[in-house]
């Protein structure tokens, strides 16, 4: 009689694991072969020296103070241009004169380089305000795009339905366009994410605010402390990292509250 | 009494229709039928206001509230039966007349107790009637149904239809449907206008002078009107 209780084993997600733990692996093994054919902890520091210096610099309140104050920056940079790109990208898929309009300034802001918009905005603002003016130049566009690409993608079908209802505006972006657009704002505001810590690691090296890691990289930098720079920019990224996980996690909960808000008010 | 006279409408080099005219009784059924690309669908989106024509009137449009049943169910997948009603509804001034109407037809339409599920959650027929119940809830005085009963099978269109009826026998809205189906045009109207080929002009009129209790399938008393709707369309 043959076996009915077939059993399929979730092989997949372990794989999936074992190859992302492989990569590490990998990665950290080429680094480890490249300083040792180097062999300078001045130009190449190996991956062990790297952590010394690290475990050095989280016991120190300068280290926490430059967590913080980067992180702070980020998370203003991050949401003064979601939102403004938001805003902006959701005026240009409602209106072609507002998408005409807007589109010289983007092209221009796409195409200035980060580094002249960073000197620039040193004369501008102070050093701490730097780092976020340049972020949210960098990061308003990508939100805009997303946004307005999210929009502009909406089902023209459920559109045309709400205009034959006539479904007020402010109900229409609230219950079709934004969740239409959802998936868009949300890898939108993911790649802002990872933009803004770049931009802002970047500000922060040039401008030099206190409480900041791209004021600590550049300090390892002058002292010659190359384990050091690599330690803050370990650091950079497992910020970015953790706050890209934070930002997914954030979303699914949005998205359930405001399907539970819909839930309950019947829209 | 609602007047389309002489109506026609090209796009660019196509012409579609060709001086369509016809009335329709206030609170009746009129079905248009005719072949596929025949511009029955472009006629009820020039009487829903979406499309301009480029020749021709209407009268005893002006004023009057239209509602809309489509081919597909057009509902938003991320929002409950309730929510996808209550969306509809939006508009109306009067949020809790708007609620009460949402919960009468959701009840109406065999819904009740599936108000907090989404579409995706239930099947195609559950779909449709949702699409129904969300026309009839629309206050409207005019009711456009493009192939409303297509893309179920046979026991759903049934459902689906003596939902329609129910809904219709309280409501009396004025009703302009769009089908493919002959049989559907004889089930439900009280009049079926005929569109020839493209660009179509009105190929001819029938009158179903038969009470709705006696058109089930392949009824004797439907036998005339069948015969000269197939004679109409070239059967």
């Amino acid at each position: 009689m043959p076996n009915s209780n077939r059993h399929f084993p979730d092989h997949a997600g372990r794989r999936t694991w074992l190859w992302g733990i492989a990569g590490i692996g990998i990665f950290l093994l080429v680094w480890q072969l490249g300083a040792a054919a180097v062999g300078s902890h001045l130009i190449l520091p190996t991956p062990a020296a790297m952590l010394r210096a690290w475990l050095g610099l989280v016991g120190t309140a300068r280290f926490w103070t430059a967590v913080g104050g980067s992180f702070l920056r980020v998370l203003e940079a991050f949401l003064i241009s979601s939102v403004l790109g938001m805003i902006t990208g959701t005026l240009s898929a409602w209106d072609s004169r507002v998408e005409s309009l807007l589109a010289p300034l983007m092209t221009g802001i796409r195409a200035t380089p980060v580094l002249a918009l960073i000197l620039l905005a040193m004369f501008w603002f102070p050093a701490s305000q730097v780092p976020v003016f340049s972020a949210v130049l960098m990061g308003f566009p990508v939100m805009h795009t997303s946004t307005y690409a999210g929009i502009r993608a909406r089902d023209p079908r459920l559109l045309e339905m709400s205009r034959l209802f006539a479904v007020p505006r402010r109900t229409r972006l609230l219950s079709l366009d934004l969740p239409s657009a959802w998936p868009y704002i949300l890898s939108g505001a993911s790649n802002i994410l990872g933009l803004s810590w770049k931009v802002v690691v970047a500000g922060e090296v040039l401008s030099q605010p206190s409480g900041a890691l791209g004021s600590g990289m550049q300090e390892a930098r002058l002292m010659l402390e190359t384990p050091f720079v690599f330690a803050w920019a370990a650091t950079t990224i497992t910020l970015c990292g953790i706050s890209e996980f934070i930002l997914h996690s954030a979303s699914k909960a949005a998205w359930r509250a405001i399907g539970s808000v819909q839930h309950q008010t019947g829209v | 009494m609602f007047e389309i006279t002489s109506v026609s409408m090209r796009f660019g080099p196509l012409e579609v229709l060709d001086r369509i005219s016809f009335s329709m009784e206030s609170g009746s059924i009129t079905a248009v039928v005719g072949p596929s690309g025949s511009g029955k669908t472009t006629l009820l989106n020039i009487v829903a206001g979406l499309l301009l024509p480029s020749s021709g009137s209407l009268s005893g449009f002006e004023n009057k509230r239209f509602s809309y049943c489509f081919q597909d169910p057009r509902l938003l997948p991320w929002l409950s039966a309730k929510g996808n009603m209550m969306y509809a509804l939006s508009g109306l001034d009067d949020s809790t007349m708007a609620e009460q109407r949402c919960m009468r037809f959701l009840k109406e339409a065999g819904l009740a107790g599936f108000e907090h599920y989404k579409p995706p959650q239930l099947s195609g027929g559950m779909q449709k009637r949702l699409a129904l119940a969300r026309a009839f809830a629309m206050p409207a005085d005019v009711l456009l149904l493009d192939e409303a009963f297509t893309a179920v099978d046979f026991r759903q269109k049934q459902d689906l239809m003596r939902t329609f009826l129910d809904l219709w026998q309280k409501e009396k809205p004025t009703v302009l449907m769009v089908t493919h189906d002959i049989h559907d045009a004889l089930s439900l109207a009280d009049q079926i206008v005929v569109f020839s080929d493209r660009p179509a002009h009105g190929a001819g009129i029938v009158s179903i002078p038969v009470s709705r209790e006696q058109r089930s399938l392949g009824a004797p008393a439907l036998a005339p009107a069948e015969q000269e709707l197939f004679n109409l369309l070239g059967i």
